[in-house]
Protein backbone atom coordinates (compact mmCIF):
# COMPACT_ATOMS: atom_id res chain seq x y z
CA UNK A 1 0.00 0.00 0.00
CA UNK A 2 1.63 3.50 -0.70
CA UNK A 3 1.73 6.17 1.46
CA UNK A 4 -0.57 8.37 -0.39
CA UNK A 5 -3.51 5.74 -0.67
CA UNK A 6 -3.25 5.00 2.84
CA UNK A 7 -3.56 8.18 3.58
CA UNK A 8 -6.19 8.66 1.37
CA UNK A 9 -8.35 5.95 3.70
CA UNK A 10 -7.63 7.24 6.75
CA UNK A 11 -8.17 10.83 6.22
CA UNK A 12 -11.69 9.87 5.78
CA UNK A 13 -12.36 6.81 7.54
CA UNK A 14 -12.12 5.13 10.34
CA UNK A 15 -9.69 1.69 10.05
CA UNK A 16 -12.55 -0.66 7.81
CA UNK A 17 -13.47 -3.64 9.62
CA UNK A 18 -13.84 -6.57 8.24
CA UNK A 19 -16.92 -8.30 7.32
CA UNK A 20 -16.70 -10.15 4.56
CA UNK A 21 -15.37 -13.85 6.09
CA UNK A 22 -17.42 -15.73 3.53
CA UNK A 23 -15.17 -13.47 0.95
CA UNK A 24 -11.72 -14.88 2.54
CA UNK A 25 -10.68 -15.14 6.25
CA UNK A 26 -7.56 -13.85 7.30
CA UNK A 27 -4.74 -16.97 7.90
CA UNK A 28 -4.83 -17.27 11.42
CA UNK A 29 -1.24 -16.52 13.47
CA UNK A 30 -0.84 -20.10 14.57
CA UNK A 31 -1.16 -21.49 11.37
CA UNK A 32 1.16 -19.53 9.54
CA UNK A 33 3.74 -20.58 12.69
CA UNK A 34 2.85 -24.13 11.64
CA UNK A 35 4.12 -23.47 8.04
CA UNK A 36 7.03 -21.21 8.43
CA UNK A 37 9.64 -23.55 8.66
CA UNK A 38 8.12 -25.86 5.75
CA UNK A 39 9.14 -22.57 3.65
CA UNK A 40 13.04 -22.10 4.04
CA UNK A 41 14.59 -24.61 7.05
CA UNK A 42 12.71 -28.13 6.14
CA UNK A 43 12.12 -27.44 2.31
CA UNK A 44 11.96 -30.73 0.71
CA UNK A 45 9.91 -32.24 -1.53
CA UNK A 46 7.66 -34.71 0.37
CA UNK A 47 7.87 -37.10 -2.38
CA UNK A 48 11.66 -37.31 -2.13
CA UNK A 49 11.29 -40.18 0.21
CA UNK A 50 15.36 -41.24 -0.36
CA UNK A 51 16.67 -38.64 1.76
CA UNK A 52 15.92 -36.94 4.91
CA UNK A 53 14.60 -33.61 3.54
CA UNK A 54 12.08 -35.34 1.47
CA UNK A 55 10.90 -37.32 4.18
CA UNK A 56 10.21 -34.79 7.12
CA UNK A 57 8.58 -32.79 4.54
CA UNK A 58 6.25 -36.26 3.82
CA UNK A 59 5.80 -36.65 7.25
CA UNK A 60 4.40 -33.04 8.07
CA UNK A 61 2.48 -33.63 4.66
CA UNK A 62 0.77 -36.82 5.69
CA UNK A 63 0.00 -35.25 9.40
CA UNK A 64 -1.96 -32.69 7.79
CA UNK A 65 -4.06 -35.34 6.01
CA UNK A 66 -4.65 -36.55 9.20
CA UNK A 67 -5.81 -33.19 10.61
CA UNK A 68 -7.93 -33.04 7.73
CA UNK A 69 -9.64 -36.38 7.59
CA UNK A 70 -10.77 -35.91 11.33
CA UNK A 71 -12.18 -32.44 10.56
CA UNK A 72 -15.14 -34.27 8.50
CA UNK A 73 -14.97 -38.19 10.14
CA UNK A 74 -12.69 -39.69 7.03
CA UNK A 75 -9.72 -41.23 6.67
CA UNK A 76 -6.17 -39.60 6.41
CA UNK A 77 -5.65 -41.64 2.70
CA UNK A 78 -9.36 -40.70 1.86
CA UNK A 79 -7.78 -36.82 1.49
CA UNK A 80 -6.56 -35.97 -2.04
CA UNK A 81 -4.64 -31.73 -1.80
CA UNK A 82 -6.45 -30.01 -4.68
CA UNK A 83 -5.33 -25.97 -4.88
CA UNK A 84 -8.41 -24.84 -3.90
CA UNK A 85 -12.35 -25.74 -3.62
CA UNK A 86 -12.39 -25.02 -7.47
CA UNK A 87 -10.30 -27.47 -7.79
CA UNK A 88 -12.05 -30.05 -5.73
CA UNK A 89 -15.25 -29.27 -6.89
CA UNK A 90 -14.04 -29.58 -11.10
CA UNK A 91 -12.58 -32.91 -10.35
CA UNK A 92 -15.50 -34.14 -8.36
CA UNK A 93 -17.67 -33.00 -11.07
CA UNK A 94 -15.95 -34.11 -14.12
CA UNK A 95 -14.36 -36.77 -12.81
CA UNK A 96 -17.26 -38.89 -11.78
CA UNK A 97 -19.40 -37.76 -15.06
CA UNK A 98 -16.06 -38.67 -17.16
CA UNK A 99 -15.95 -41.82 -15.48
CA UNK A 100 -19.52 -43.31 -15.62
CA UNK A 101 -20.68 -41.59 -18.52
CA UNK A 102 -21.71 -44.61 -20.60
CA UNK A 103 -23.79 -45.98 -17.54
CA UNK A 104 -24.88 -43.31 -15.50
CA UNK A 105 -25.13 -39.61 -18.09
CA UNK A 106 -26.83 -37.62 -15.65
CA UNK A 107 -25.61 -34.84 -13.21
CA UNK A 108 -27.72 -33.05 -10.45
CA UNK A 109 -27.25 -29.52 -8.72
CA UNK A 110 -28.89 -26.73 -7.48
CA UNK A 111 -28.97 -23.70 -9.01
CA UNK A 112 -27.63 -21.95 -6.27
CA UNK A 113 -24.27 -23.39 -6.55
CA UNK A 114 -21.02 -21.87 -6.61
CA UNK A 115 -20.16 -20.97 -10.24
CA UNK A 116 -17.55 -23.41 -10.80
CA UNK A 117 -20.04 -25.83 -9.81
CA UNK A 118 -22.23 -24.74 -12.07
CA UNK A 119 -19.55 -24.16 -15.01
CA UNK A 120 -18.26 -27.42 -14.93
CA UNK A 121 -21.83 -28.85 -14.81
CA UNK A 122 -22.16 -27.00 -18.17
CA UNK A 123 -18.82 -28.33 -19.41
CA UNK A 124 -20.35 -31.72 -19.09
CA UNK A 125 -23.04 -31.34 -20.99
CA UNK A 126 -21.02 -30.16 -24.20
CA UNK A 127 -19.31 -33.60 -23.50
CA UNK A 128 -23.09 -35.21 -23.81
CA UNK A 129 -23.90 -35.54 -20.23
CA UNK A 130 -27.51 -34.04 -18.51
CA UNK A 131 -27.35 -31.70 -16.10
CA UNK A 132 -30.68 -31.22 -13.91
CA UNK A 133 -29.79 -27.85 -12.28
CA UNK A 134 -32.80 -28.30 -9.38
CA UNK A 135 -34.50 -24.87 -8.44
CA UNK A 136 -34.77 -24.18 -4.48
CA UNK A 137 -37.16 -22.97 -1.96
CA UNK A 138 -38.15 -19.12 -1.28
CA UNK A 139 -35.80 -19.98 1.74
CA UNK A 140 -33.07 -20.97 0.05
CA UNK A 141 -33.05 -24.76 0.91
CA UNK A 142 -33.23 -27.62 -1.39
CA UNK A 143 -36.94 -29.35 -2.11
CA UNK A 144 -36.37 -32.59 -1.23
CA UNK A 145 -39.61 -34.14 -3.07
CA UNK A 146 -38.42 -32.53 -6.07
CA UNK A 147 -34.93 -33.88 -5.56
CA UNK A 148 -36.34 -37.62 -5.03
CA UNK A 149 -38.14 -37.13 -8.24
CA UNK A 150 -34.87 -36.11 -10.58
CA UNK A 151 -31.97 -38.80 -9.03
CA UNK A 152 -32.16 -41.90 -10.81
CA UNK A 153 -30.51 -44.88 -11.86
CA UNK A 154 -28.83 -43.10 -14.39
CA UNK A 155 -27.65 -40.09 -12.47
CA UNK A 156 -23.88 -40.37 -11.80
CA UNK A 157 -23.46 -37.54 -8.88
CA UNK A 158 -25.46 -35.01 -6.90
CA UNK A 159 -23.63 -31.90 -6.19
CA UNK A 160 -24.86 -29.98 -3.44
CA UNK A 161 -23.26 -27.53 -1.29
CA UNK A 162 -23.57 -27.66 2.48
CA UNK A 163 -23.56 -24.19 3.23
CA UNK A 164 -24.17 -21.22 0.77
CA UNK A 165 -21.63 -19.00 0.02
CA UNK A 166 -23.96 -16.00 -0.33
CA UNK A 167 -26.98 -16.81 1.65
CA UNK A 168 -25.39 -19.13 4.36
CA UNK A 169 -28.02 -21.79 4.32
CA UNK A 170 -27.27 -25.16 5.56
CA UNK A 171 -28.49 -28.08 2.92
CA UNK A 172 -29.96 -31.28 4.69
CA UNK A 173 -26.63 -32.63 4.16
CA UNK A 174 -27.74 -36.24 5.39
CA UNK A 175 -31.03 -36.59 3.91
CA UNK A 176 -29.42 -35.73 0.29
CA UNK A 177 -26.62 -38.52 1.26
CA UNK A 178 -29.44 -40.93 2.01
CA UNK A 179 -31.13 -40.61 -0.73
CA UNK A 180 -28.28 -40.80 -2.81
CA UNK A 181 -26.62 -43.81 -1.69
CA UNK A 182 -30.62 -45.39 -1.79
CA UNK A 183 -30.27 -44.24 -6.49
CA UNK A 184 -26.42 -45.30 -6.14
CA UNK A 185 -25.56 -42.00 -7.27
CA UNK A 186 -22.56 -40.29 -6.02
CA UNK A 187 -22.98 -37.47 -3.23
CA UNK A 188 -20.63 -34.86 -3.98
CA UNK A 189 -20.81 -31.47 -1.55
CA UNK A 190 -18.65 -28.29 -1.84
CA UNK A 191 -17.99 -27.99 1.88
CA UNK A 192 -16.21 -24.36 1.38
CA UNK A 193 -17.75 -22.63 3.40
CA UNK A 194 -18.75 -25.20 5.97
CA UNK A 195 -16.03 -27.60 6.81
CA UNK A 196 -14.86 -26.48 10.27
CA UNK A 197 -17.68 -24.16 10.94
CA UNK A 198 -20.68 -26.89 11.29
CA UNK A 199 -20.03 -30.69 12.24
CA UNK A 200 -19.84 -32.12 9.21
CA UNK A 201 -19.26 -36.46 9.29
CA UNK A 202 -18.75 -37.91 5.93
CA UNK A 203 -19.95 -41.06 7.42
CA UNK A 204 -23.14 -40.50 9.08
CA UNK A 205 -24.04 -37.93 6.21
CA UNK A 206 -23.24 -40.39 3.28
CA UNK A 207 -21.23 -38.20 1.28
CA UNK A 208 -18.76 -39.67 -1.20
CA UNK A 209 -16.83 -36.54 -2.42
CA UNK A 210 -16.11 -32.97 -0.28
CA UNK A 211 -14.40 -30.21 -1.26
CA UNK A 212 -12.73 -28.06 1.23
CA UNK A 213 -11.19 -24.87 0.69
CA UNK A 214 -8.03 -23.46 3.14
CA UNK A 215 -8.87 -19.92 2.97
CA UNK A 216 -12.04 -19.95 4.13
CA UNK A 217 -11.19 -21.39 7.39
CA UNK A 218 -8.06 -19.72 8.23
CA UNK A 219 -5.72 -21.52 6.73
CA UNK A 220 -3.73 -19.83 3.49
CA UNK A 221 -4.98 -19.69 0.05
CA UNK A 222 -3.97 -21.89 -2.78
CA UNK A 223 -4.69 -24.65 -1.23
CA UNK A 224 -7.94 -27.28 -0.48
CA UNK A 225 -8.48 -30.55 -0.53
CA UNK A 226 -11.13 -33.22 -2.03
CA UNK A 227 -12.29 -36.18 0.26
CA UNK A 228 -12.85 -39.31 -1.99
CA UNK A 229 -14.45 -42.33 -0.20
CA UNK A 230 -12.46 -45.55 -0.16
CA UNK A 231 -15.57 -47.99 0.90
CA UNK A 232 -17.60 -48.42 -1.51
CA UNK A 233 -14.55 -46.77 -4.05
CA UNK A 234 -15.85 -43.48 -5.43
CA UNK A 235 -14.02 -43.42 -9.70
CA UNK A 236 -12.89 -40.45 -11.06
CA UNK A 237 -10.98 -39.79 -14.15
CA UNK A 238 -8.40 -36.89 -12.90
CA UNK A 239 -7.87 -33.53 -14.65
CA UNK A 240 -3.63 -33.84 -14.98
CA UNK A 241 -1.25 -36.41 -16.04
CA UNK A 242 1.52 -36.57 -14.17
CA UNK A 243 3.56 -38.65 -11.67
CA UNK A 244 0.37 -40.15 -10.27
CA UNK A 245 0.57 -38.28 -7.19
CA UNK A 246 -2.87 -38.44 -4.47
CA UNK A 247 -3.48 -41.98 -5.49
CA UNK A 248 -3.50 -40.87 -9.40
CA UNK A 249 -5.82 -37.99 -8.76
CA UNK A 250 -4.18 -35.44 -8.64
CA UNK A 251 -0.22 -35.69 -9.93
CA UNK A 252 1.86 -32.37 -9.55
CA UNK A 253 4.17 -31.84 -5.89
CA UNK A 254 2.22 -31.29 -2.97
CA UNK A 255 3.00 -28.03 -1.48
CA UNK A 256 3.92 -28.94 1.72
CA UNK A 257 3.99 -25.91 3.66
CA UNK A 258 0.16 -25.15 2.41
CA UNK A 259 -0.82 -28.62 3.02
CA UNK A 260 0.71 -28.32 7.01
CA UNK A 261 -1.65 -24.79 7.11
CA UNK A 262 -4.25 -26.58 6.04
CA UNK A 263 -4.00 -29.40 8.12
CA UNK A 264 -3.38 -27.07 11.40
CA UNK A 265 -6.39 -24.81 10.30
CA UNK A 266 -8.79 -27.85 10.47
CA UNK A 267 -7.18 -29.41 13.60
CA UNK A 268 -7.91 -25.53 15.06
CA UNK A 269 -11.46 -25.24 13.75
CA UNK A 270 -12.27 -29.10 15.04
CA UNK A 271 -11.47 -27.89 19.00
CA UNK A 272 -12.96 -24.76 18.55
CA UNK A 273 -16.04 -25.06 16.76
CA UNK A 274 -18.84 -25.30 18.70
CA UNK A 275 -17.55 -22.76 21.07
CA UNK A 276 -17.09 -20.16 18.09
CA UNK A 277 -20.40 -21.18 16.59
CA UNK A 278 -22.00 -20.03 19.82
CA UNK A 279 -19.90 -16.58 20.12
CA UNK A 280 -20.93 -15.86 16.86
CA UNK A 281 -24.47 -16.64 16.63
CA UNK A 282 -24.85 -14.59 19.41
CA UNK A 283 -22.74 -11.62 16.96
CA UNK A 284 -24.93 -12.31 14.66
CA UNK A 285 -28.22 -12.16 16.07
CA UNK A 286 -26.95 -9.16 18.25
CA UNK A 287 -26.51 -7.21 14.48
CA UNK A 288 -29.75 -8.90 12.81
CA UNK A 289 -32.06 -7.70 15.70
CA UNK A 290 -30.67 -4.27 16.35
CA UNK A 291 -30.98 -3.39 12.46
CA UNK A 292 -34.55 -4.88 12.33
CA UNK A 293 -36.07 -2.85 14.99
CA UNK A 294 -33.82 0.53 14.26
CA UNK A 295 -34.82 -0.16 10.10
CA UNK A 296 -38.13 -0.67 8.81
CA UNK A 297 -38.16 -2.40 5.22
CA UNK A 298 -35.00 -4.79 5.92
CA UNK A 299 -35.39 -8.16 4.45
CA UNK A 300 -33.11 -11.23 6.07
CA UNK A 301 -32.11 -13.49 2.51
CA UNK A 302 -32.39 -17.31 3.30
CA UNK A 303 -33.61 -19.73 5.60
CA UNK A 304 -32.24 -17.75 9.55
CA UNK A 305 -32.77 -21.14 11.73
CA UNK A 306 -30.80 -23.25 8.90
CA UNK A 307 -27.72 -21.17 8.56
CA UNK A 308 -24.31 -21.06 9.13
CA UNK A 309 -23.80 -18.86 12.46
CA UNK A 310 -21.16 -16.58 10.85
CA UNK A 311 -23.48 -14.96 7.77
CA UNK A 312 -26.21 -12.85 7.28
CA UNK A 313 -27.61 -11.64 4.20
CA UNK A 314 -30.27 -8.72 4.26
CA UNK A 315 -32.01 -6.37 1.92
CA UNK A 316 -33.02 -2.71 2.40
CA UNK A 317 -36.34 -1.52 0.59
CA UNK A 318 -35.57 0.93 -1.47
CA UNK A 319 -31.75 0.82 -1.41
CA UNK A 320 -28.89 -0.29 -3.70
CA UNK A 321 -26.81 -2.55 -2.61
CA UNK A 322 -23.56 -1.02 -4.08
CA UNK A 323 -24.51 2.95 -2.78
CA UNK A 324 -25.22 1.61 0.19
CA UNK A 325 -21.19 -0.10 0.53
CA UNK A 326 -19.74 3.23 -0.74
CA UNK A 327 -21.62 5.06 2.10
CA UNK A 328 -20.29 2.77 4.55
CA UNK A 329 -16.24 2.91 3.81
CA UNK A 330 -15.18 1.69 7.23
CA UNK A 331 -17.05 -1.68 6.59
CA UNK A 332 -15.68 -4.25 4.48
CA UNK A 333 -18.66 -5.97 3.36
CA UNK A 334 -20.12 -7.28 0.17
CA UNK A 335 -22.86 -6.82 -1.92
CA UNK A 336 -25.11 -9.93 -2.60
CA UNK A 337 -24.26 -8.58 -6.79
CA UNK A 338 -22.09 -10.93 -8.75
CA UNK A 339 -20.09 -8.24 -10.37
CA UNK A 340 -18.89 -9.25 -13.96
CA UNK A 341 -16.61 -7.86 -15.67
CA UNK A 342 -18.75 -4.92 -17.29
CA UNK A 343 -22.04 -4.68 -15.01
CA UNK A 344 -23.09 -5.57 -11.85
CA UNK A 345 -25.85 -7.46 -11.94
CA UNK A 346 -28.03 -8.74 -9.12
CA UNK A 347 -27.03 -12.43 -7.59
CA UNK A 348 -28.41 -14.36 -9.16
CA UNK A 349 -28.63 -16.83 -6.02
CA UNK A 350 -30.82 -14.35 -4.76
CA UNK A 351 -32.75 -14.09 -7.94
CA UNK A 352 -33.23 -18.05 -7.18
CA UNK A 353 -34.36 -17.47 -3.57
CA UNK A 354 -37.78 -15.49 -5.84
CA UNK A 355 -35.95 -11.51 -5.02
CA UNK A 356 -37.30 -8.96 -7.73
CA UNK A 357 -34.12 -7.69 -8.97
CA UNK A 358 -34.47 -4.40 -7.01
CA UNK A 359 -34.40 -6.22 -3.93
CA UNK A 360 -31.72 -8.94 -4.90
CA UNK A 361 -29.47 -5.33 -6.01
CA UNK A 362 -30.33 -3.68 -2.31
CA UNK A 363 -28.54 -6.43 -0.24
CA UNK A 364 -25.41 -6.89 1.63
CA UNK A 365 -23.70 -10.01 2.98
CA UNK A 366 -21.92 -9.25 6.30
CA UNK A 367 -19.35 -12.05 7.35
CA UNK A 368 -18.37 -12.68 10.87
CA UNK A 369 -15.95 -14.86 12.42
CA UNK A 370 -12.60 -15.53 14.54
CA UNK A 371 -11.76 -11.81 14.69
CA UNK A 372 -14.59 -10.31 14.81
CA UNK A 373 -15.56 -8.43 18.41
CA UNK A 374 -18.28 -6.99 20.01
CA UNK A 375 -17.10 -3.56 19.14
CA UNK A 376 -16.96 -4.27 15.58
CA UNK A 377 -20.52 -5.67 15.20
CA UNK A 378 -21.57 -2.12 17.75
CA UNK A 379 -19.62 -0.23 15.39
CA UNK A 380 -21.64 -1.98 12.03
CA UNK A 381 -24.96 -1.19 13.54
CA UNK A 382 -24.02 2.26 14.08
CA UNK A 383 -22.62 2.49 10.40
CA UNK A 384 -25.43 0.55 8.53
CA UNK A 385 -28.09 2.26 10.25
CA UNK A 386 -27.01 5.19 9.55
CA UNK A 387 -25.93 4.42 5.93
CA UNK A 388 -29.45 3.27 5.00
CA UNK A 389 -31.43 5.94 6.70
CA UNK A 390 -29.50 8.70 4.66
CA UNK A 391 -29.93 6.98 1.55
CA UNK A 392 -33.82 6.33 2.28
CA UNK A 393 -33.87 10.63 3.11
CA UNK A 394 -31.75 11.49 0.12
CA UNK A 395 -34.34 9.56 -2.49
CA UNK A 396 -33.45 6.76 -4.79
CA UNK A 397 -30.54 6.34 -6.26
CA UNK A 398 -29.08 9.50 -5.07
CA UNK A 399 -25.98 8.56 -4.23
CA UNK A 400 -24.88 8.17 -8.13
CA UNK B 1 -14.26 -78.05 -16.83
CA UNK B 2 -15.43 -75.16 -16.52
CA UNK B 3 -14.20 -72.46 -19.36
CA UNK B 4 -13.46 -68.64 -19.92
CA UNK B 5 -13.15 -66.57 -22.34
CA UNK B 6 -10.57 -63.70 -22.77
CA UNK B 7 -11.30 -60.93 -25.43
CA UNK B 8 -7.91 -60.18 -26.54
CA UNK B 9 -6.61 -56.08 -27.93
CA UNK B 10 -7.41 -56.98 -31.42
CA UNK B 11 -10.98 -58.42 -30.70
CA UNK B 12 -10.28 -61.86 -30.75
CA UNK B 13 -12.27 -64.16 -28.60
CA UNK B 14 -10.26 -66.50 -26.96
CA UNK B 15 -12.15 -69.31 -25.44
CA UNK B 16 -9.99 -72.10 -22.86
CA UNK B 17 -9.79 -74.31 -19.94
CA UNK B 18 -10.58 -72.62 -16.68
CA UNK B 19 -9.14 -75.20 -13.74
CA UNK B 20 -11.87 -75.15 -10.66
CA UNK B 21 -9.09 -72.36 -8.04
CA UNK B 22 -6.53 -71.07 -10.65
CA UNK B 23 -6.67 -67.42 -10.75
CA UNK B 24 -7.48 -65.60 -13.66
CA UNK B 25 -3.83 -64.79 -14.34
CA UNK B 26 -2.83 -68.34 -14.25
CA UNK B 27 -4.73 -69.11 -16.60
CA UNK B 28 -4.13 -66.74 -19.04
CA UNK B 29 -0.58 -67.45 -18.86
CA UNK B 30 -0.81 -71.30 -19.36
CA UNK B 31 -3.02 -69.90 -22.63
CA UNK B 32 -0.53 -67.71 -23.96
CA UNK B 33 -2.84 -64.78 -23.13
CA UNK B 34 -0.64 -61.22 -23.01
CA UNK B 35 -1.36 -60.19 -19.32
CA UNK B 36 1.67 -59.33 -17.80
CA UNK B 37 1.57 -60.03 -13.99
CA UNK B 38 4.68 -58.36 -12.88
CA UNK B 39 4.50 -59.04 -9.32
CA UNK B 40 2.99 -62.77 -9.74
CA UNK B 41 -0.10 -62.24 -7.85
CA UNK B 42 1.08 -60.57 -4.91
CA UNK B 43 -1.02 -56.97 -5.03
CA UNK B 44 2.05 -54.78 -5.51
CA UNK B 45 0.73 -53.61 -9.16
CA UNK B 46 -1.89 -53.77 -11.68
CA UNK B 47 -0.57 -55.17 -14.71
CA UNK B 48 -2.89 -57.91 -14.13
CA UNK B 49 -5.73 -55.67 -15.00
CA UNK B 50 -8.65 -57.06 -17.00
CA UNK B 51 -12.07 -55.66 -17.88
CA UNK B 52 -15.20 -57.81 -17.08
CA UNK B 53 -18.13 -58.31 -18.63
CA UNK B 54 -21.14 -56.12 -17.69
CA UNK B 55 -23.27 -59.38 -16.93
CA UNK B 56 -19.98 -61.27 -14.93
CA UNK B 57 -18.79 -58.38 -12.98
CA UNK B 58 -21.81 -58.37 -10.87
CA UNK B 59 -21.10 -62.05 -10.11
CA UNK B 60 -17.69 -61.64 -8.57
CA UNK B 61 -17.07 -61.36 -5.11
CA UNK B 62 -16.25 -57.92 -4.67
CA UNK B 63 -12.35 -56.71 -4.51
CA UNK B 64 -10.81 -56.06 -1.27
CA UNK B 65 -9.30 -52.94 -0.58
CA UNK B 66 -6.21 -53.78 -1.03
CA UNK B 67 -7.11 -54.92 -4.78
CA UNK B 68 -9.14 -51.58 -5.40
CA UNK B 69 -5.77 -49.36 -3.71
CA UNK B 70 -4.28 -51.38 -6.86
CA UNK B 71 -6.61 -50.26 -9.33
CA UNK B 72 -6.77 -47.04 -8.81
CA UNK B 73 -3.49 -46.78 -10.44
CA UNK B 74 -4.26 -48.95 -13.42
CA UNK B 75 -4.17 -47.05 -17.02
CA UNK B 76 -7.82 -47.11 -18.61
CA UNK B 77 -9.79 -47.89 -15.45
CA UNK B 78 -13.28 -48.96 -15.74
CA UNK B 79 -16.07 -49.87 -13.68
CA UNK B 80 -15.80 -53.15 -14.33
CA UNK B 81 -12.31 -53.22 -14.15
CA UNK B 82 -10.29 -56.38 -11.52
CA UNK B 83 -6.88 -57.29 -11.26
CA UNK B 84 -6.71 -61.07 -12.79
CA UNK B 85 -4.78 -62.42 -9.96
CA UNK B 86 -7.90 -61.74 -7.59
CA UNK B 87 -10.51 -63.38 -10.01
CA UNK B 88 -10.03 -67.69 -8.62
CA UNK B 89 -11.77 -69.76 -10.82
CA UNK B 90 -15.11 -71.30 -9.07
CA UNK B 91 -17.92 -73.59 -11.13
CA UNK B 92 -20.57 -70.44 -11.22
CA UNK B 93 -17.44 -68.63 -12.68
CA UNK B 94 -17.77 -71.01 -15.91
CA UNK B 95 -17.87 -69.00 -18.84
CA UNK B 96 -16.34 -65.83 -17.55
CA UNK B 97 -15.34 -63.27 -19.90
CA UNK B 98 -13.15 -60.45 -19.41
CA UNK B 99 -10.98 -58.09 -21.98
CA UNK B 100 -7.66 -57.11 -22.17
CA UNK B 101 -7.53 -53.47 -21.09
CA UNK B 102 -6.99 -50.76 -24.16
CA UNK B 103 -8.73 -50.91 -27.31
CA UNK B 104 -11.38 -53.67 -26.28
CA UNK B 105 -12.23 -51.52 -23.38
CA UNK B 106 -15.20 -50.07 -25.39
CA UNK B 107 -16.70 -53.21 -26.44
CA UNK B 108 -17.89 -54.08 -22.71
CA UNK B 109 -18.59 -50.41 -21.32
CA UNK B 110 -20.94 -49.50 -24.18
Amino acid sequence: MTEQHEERHSAKAPRQIYLDYQATTPTDPRVVEAMAPFFVEHFGNPHSVQHGFGSYALAAVERARAQIAELIGAEPREIVFTSGATESNNLAIKGAARFHKARRPHLVTLTTEHKCVLESCRRMESEGVAVTYLPVRENGLVDMARLAEVVTERTALVSIMAANNEIGVIQPIAEIGALCRERGAYFHTDAAQAAGKIPIDVQAMSIDLLSISGHKLYGPMGVGALYVRRRPRVRLEPLFDGGGQERGLRSGTLPAPLCVGLGKACEIAGEEMAAEATRLTRLREKLREALVSRLPGVRINGDLAQRLPGNLNLSFENVDGGDLIDTMPGLAVSSGSACTSASVEPSYVLRALGLPAELAGASIRVGIGRFTSDDDIDAAIEQVTAAVSRLRSAGPRAAE
Amino acid sequence: MPKMVFIERNGTRKEVEAPLGLSVLEIAHRNNVDIEGACEGSLACSTCHVVVDNDWYAKLPDATEDEEDMLDLAFGLTRTSRLGCQLVITQELDGLTVALPGETRNMLLE
